[in-house]
């Protein structure tokens, strides 16, 4: 157990000595520095909120913090899910998001060189109009890329490209003694030592603070295209996702889809994209697969072996999304799933658990079997093509006792069942404060103890981001 | 062949007797025109019982009007409107016809330009007279609003166009001014009108339609309570806006969701997007920063929303706001 | 029931750039779409022709590469297409362009054996914005027109339009036929599924040119176009970012309220 010195006025001041102008206090820290997506894992306020802008300040701030054993919580844009940016020992809140350049692009090695509070959508949106894709595309588009490296971030583009931590070849960290150290390299191979860069990427912020980032960038392929299909029932929908694999078939993402989630979205966004009823059939579960090709024939081709696997599979139709604007509107439905939720949700948590991709039809009937019996009501979507569920516990009635006690059973159950299955507790959320029990159970506790061990070596105050993935106060 | 054709024409679109706005906001460049010209200013009416209207139109600056009335013209329809303006050119020839860019405006003018074989200029923001060739440089906005052009008609008479509402101001009304007012007995036989208006209906402004708002007054954290809402109501009401708000403002059960902008919100682009005690968090302006113009109003001299504003107060909105729509009112009455 | 749907093919004015030396369009890496307003006049006919039966038939006027937006119109329902192109036609303004789509009515009228009951247009194309084809149409045709319409039904020889206004609708009818410019729908344009998309990849695209149309080509083209461009420029976008601090809440409100009404902004 940990004990934690308070910030006096002496320490605030050093603070605003070492990043002049950058640090807010007293009630001038907006309210939403308490908690992130999830507020169901507790909203604990900063009692100061340093917006550093280089590494420099960050490592003075750290330095400081570490000598007066001041606990210090790193964030971003705050878009987590897991309660893993929330100060819950108060301290300092160190915010990166004015740590926001893309500072250089390397054509030659094809690298970019950002600052961690660059906004995915703006290094996406950089990249495409030099021709570049940044593959890693997870739903929260507005999301600072340095969080999802914090919590190696997955998203829909996984299952052919891989996760963030694919995409990372070099970082700035400072460390929680204030020291700078630099992670990694540009070069696609490494044998040198344990790989402490890939201790980084999904310590969520517990080991270090990213302060600079060297990111893998590809050439964007030229053509794309989304196919909209739609099945009778989500067991046929979900069976057909291991033939794409064995068709040579390698999408860009493969999203399935539950009737209820889809039309919660529509009803959000207030358009109607997924057909409901097609030639007297109402579609019960949705796929939504994204192809790419270098030209338009190839993609054509594509597109057209896609359907034919798909009708025999058991699809009522395939509707394919071949223009900019015809794609937006079809991931619009996608991306609003969480907050269509939320709208129409009271009481919410969520997990998003990963199994073998085999797995996913008997491991869903399992969920939602075991929701009916934990009397909650289940919703669910989810990365097809990489095994990743999101499944939301949901309830308008419960009081929040009660729900908590219902979730609680309820995870424990359909982790111990995920685990049996050859899974894992989070696919790309990470375990943040919310979910440390079910991490021991699904690991053991041999690994957690190395784990602590890694985290003791790394900080050994225990001052960065305290009870947060295996650090248990 | 420009010899036979003398004068500048401003039509003033009227329905149920009244006259709307833009004709009488467009006899002030043409005023201007005019008198660059050295010819006369003429306003044409049509309408039913509108004979104030024309009235009005030389008080605002025409020389004279010319005006028609029956009832085929108390509600707008194609034939009706297009007939009786295409007979008036005809027999009186204008050099120039402004018509207001409106809906009514883009569906008649066509109609009347076609029949005479001229060119028609839609939707313009400037007018000016090439120094050279004497013809009207109509100025339009093309490709959403990336490109300028100006726009002449060399060769055809009338030179026509349609210029958008509120681009220009009224001049001063002159209440003892007068002019000829020159009625011409146009009439159009019910069965000539194709169209029939069955139903006018008034939606209730219940869905709130931020993509397609033209302006939007905004409130965040800084608005501080669901009552404080009324005070931006009150803008946007004066200012015909649709109401927005930050996330913050929705998390705290000040406004329902559907008002949201940003990030989890709608993403929007309008004209003109009036910040109001929002602090400017990116996932509020990744959903807002596409807007034409933004004005920020808020206390904290620091907020990050004044990166990205055009026009910014530092101030408390209560203060400011009721301030700036007496300001604002004053300005145009 | 027989209906026409002009369509035309536009930059993505979304991904537009302009070259600030000529003041002239990038294409390079624009996608081209068929214009979104022309997608719902499309859709609306579909529509209909689901209603009551008949066909859908697009035309487009452009350079070949239009064939690609006459593709995707035939495979979200349209039954037949054709291209207009030629030399003859390029620089049209609205009169001309007008003038050359009332020809093709009449040559489509002929190579289909029927007249068609409903012309359908998009409000405007979203590069030039102007909303006069329509109407200049309809006054070539002599045919009666309702513009700006927002949901169209098709019911014993009428259609009846709800046309968009200041605050809400009118609700208008014509008889057929009848030339009719769409805003919107209440329902999104449908996707084309795989079959539809590749019965329209099959489906031949015939190519009308002015010798086809039996045209007087000097009403067609620069030369049949009573307006001229002039001149173009880029409009300036600077963030002049002036924030007026320090001042009573009176006297800076009315400063803001002062600039904002001499810029023009409100």
């Amino acid at each position: 157990m940990s004990t934690y010195n308070t910030l006096t006025a002496e320490i605030i001041e050093q603070l605003q000595a070492a990043a002049p102008g950058n640090v807010i206090t007293g009630e001038d820290i907006n309210p939403d520095y308490s908690k992130d997506e999830m507020p169901i894992y507790g909203t604990h306020a900063p009692d100061c909120v340093v917006v550093p802008r280089s590494t420099e300040e960050v490592a003075a701030v750290m330095k400081i913090c570490n000598e007066n054993k001041i606990p210090v919580t790193p964030r971003g844009a705050g878009t987590g899910l897991a309660g893993g940016a929330v100060p819950l020992y108060g301290g300092v809140l160190i915010d990166t998001t004015k740590m926001n350049q893309i500072l250089e692009y390397d054509l030659e090695n094809f690298v970019v060189r950002i600052q961690p509070g660059v906004l995915l959508n703006d290094l996406a949106e950089d990249c495409s109009s030099k021709g570049l894709l940044y593959p890693p595309d997870p739903g929260e588009k507005f999301a600072c890329v340095g969080g999802n490296v914090a919590t190696n971030a997955g998203g829909m583009r996984a299952v052919k490209y891989g996760a963030t931590r694919d995409y990372v070849r070099a970082m700035t960290v400072v460390l929680p003694t204030g020291e700078i150290t630099h992670l990694g390299a540009t070069v696609s191979k490494t044998s040198s030592g344990y790989s402490l860069l890939n201790l980084m990427i999904g310590s969520e912020g517990t080991l270090g603070i990213i302060t600079e980032l060297t990111l893998k960038i590809i050439p964007a392929p030229k053509k794309v295209a989304s196919l909209i299909i739609p099945f009778e029932d989500l067991d046929t929908c979900i069976s057909t996702v291991p033939k794409f694999k064995m068709a040579h078939m390698d999408p860009q993402a493969l999203e399935f889809m539950e009737r209820e989630i889809v039309l919660s979205s529509e009803r959000y966004i207030g358009r109607s994209v997924f057909p409901q009823v097609i030639d007297g059939i109402t579609a019960g579960a949705y796929l939504l697969v994204t192809l790419d090709a270098n030209n338009e024939d190839e993609l054509d081709a594509l597109i057209e072996q896609a359907a034919e696997l798909v009708m025999e599979a058991g699809a009522i139709d395939v509707l394919v999304a071949d223009t900019p604007n015809k794609m937006k509107d079809a991931w619009a439905a996608r991306s609003s799933f969480l907050e269509a939720i939320m709208e129409e949700t009271k009481l919410l948590d969520e997990c998003d658990v990963v199994v073998p991709v085999n797995k996913i039809a008997s491991y869903l009937a399992y969920v939602n079997k075991t929701g009916e019996e934990c009397g909650l009501t289940i919703k669910s979507f989810g990365h097809a093509g990489d095994g990743n569920l999101h499944i939301y516990q949901c309830s308008n009635d419960l009081t929040e006792d009660e729900f908590k006690a219902r979730v609680d059973k309820f995870f424990e159950l359909i982790y111990a069942e995920a685990t049996a299955l050859g899974g894992l507790v989070s696919g790309e959320h990470g375990i943040g404060s919310g979910k440390i029990k079910y991490l021991v159970e699904s690991v053991g506790e041999t690994n957690m103890r190395l784990m602590e061990g890694i985290k003791h070596v790394f900080d050994p105050n225990m001052i960065l981001n305290p009870g947060k993935v295996c650090y248990r106060l | 062949m420009s010899e036979a054709y003398q004068n500048i024409w401003v039509f003033v679109e009227t329905e149920c007797g009244k006259a709307k706005n833009v004709g009488f906001e467009l006899l002030n460049p043409a005023r201007e025109l005019a008198d660059k010209k050295g010819c006369k200013l003429v306003a044409v009416v049509i309408g039913k019982d509108v004979e104030h209207v024309a009235k009005d139109a030389i008080c605002y600056g025409a020389d004279s009007a010319i005006l028609v009335e029956g009832d085929e013209y108390e509600y707008y329809s194609t034939d009706a409107f297009a007939t009786a303006l295409f007979e008036l050119i005809q027999k009186h020839k204008p050099e120039t016809v402004i018509i207001g860019a409106t809906n009514n405006g883009r569906d008649m003018g066509p109609r009347v330009s076609c029949r005479l074989k001229t060119g028609l200029t839609a939707d313009c923001t400037a007018l000016d007279i090439d120094e050279e060739t004497g013809c009207i440089a109509w100025t339009r906005p093309t490709f959403g609003g990336n490109l300028m052009a100006t726009i002449e008609c060399p060769e055809c008479r009338p030179q026509m166009g349609t210029v958008r509402p509120a681009v220009f101001k009224k001049a001063p009304y002159q209440a003892d001014k007068t002019g000829e007012i020159i009625r011409e007995d146009i009439h159009v036989a019910a069965d000539a009108i194709r169209t029939k208006l069955v139903e006018r209906v008034k939606e209730v402004a219940e869905a709130v339609n931020l993509e397609e708002a033209d302006i939007i007054v905004s409130g965040g954290r800084g608005v501080g309570s669901a009552e404080g809402f009324a005070t931006i109501r009150e803008l946007a009401d004066l200012l015909g806006a649709t109401v927005g708000c930050s996330r913050a403002v929705v998390d705290a059960g000040w406004m329902p969701h559907a008002h949201q902008v940003g990030q989890s919100g709608k993403t929007v682009a309008p004209k003109v997007y009036i910040a109001c005690g929002i602090s400017g968090a990116i996932q509020h302006v990744a959903g807002m920063s596409g807007s034409d113009t933004i004005i920020a109003i808020n206390k904290d001299e620091e907020a990050p929303i004044f990166e990205v504003a055009d026009y910014g107060i530092v101030g408390n909105l209560f203060d400011v706001i009721p301030a700036f729509i007496e300001a604002y009112k004053k300005i145009k009455a | 029931m027989n209906i026409l749907v002009c369509v035309k093919q536009v930059p993505d004015t979304n991904e537009i750039k302009i070259d600030p030396e000529t003041h002239t369009l990038v294409r390079a890496g624009v996608p081209s779409i068929v214009n979104p307003f022309d997608t719902y006049a499309l859709e609306a006919g579909v529509q209909i022709k689901e209603a009551v039966g008949g066909k859908v038939v697009v035309v487009s006027m452009g350079p070949e590469q239009a064939a690609d937006a006459l593709k995707t119109c035939l495979s979200v329902g349209a039954d037949a297409a054709y291209l207009v192109s030629g030399r003859e036609f390029g620089g049209s303004d609205t009169l001309a362009t007008s003038f050359i789509l009332s020809h093709v009515v009449k040559a489509v009228e002929e190579k289909e054996g029927a007249p068609f009951d409903l012309i359908l247009c998009g409000k405007q194309a979203v590069d030039g914005d102007t909303a006069q084809v329509g109407p200049e149409l309809a006054e070539h045709l002599g045919l009666p027109q309702i513009t700006y319409a927002m949901d169209l039904t098709v019911e014993d020889g009428a259609i009846q339009v709800k046309r968009e206004c200041d605050e809400g609708y009118d609700l208008m009818t014509t008889s057929l036929p009848a030339v009719v410019t769409v805003v919107k729908l209440p329902t999104e344009p449908r996707y084309p599924t795989i079959r539809s998309k590749m019965a329209a990849k099959k489906k031949p695209i015939p190519v009308l040119t002015a010798e086809d149309l039996k045209i007087d080509v000097a009403r067609c083209g620069l030369k049949g176009s009573p307006t001229k461009v002039k001149s173009t420029y880029t409009p300036s976008r600077e963030k002049n970012g002036m924030k007026i601090a320090g001042l009573p809440a009176d006297e800076a409100a009315a400063q803001l309220a002062t600039l904002l009404t001499d810029a023009k902004i409100l």
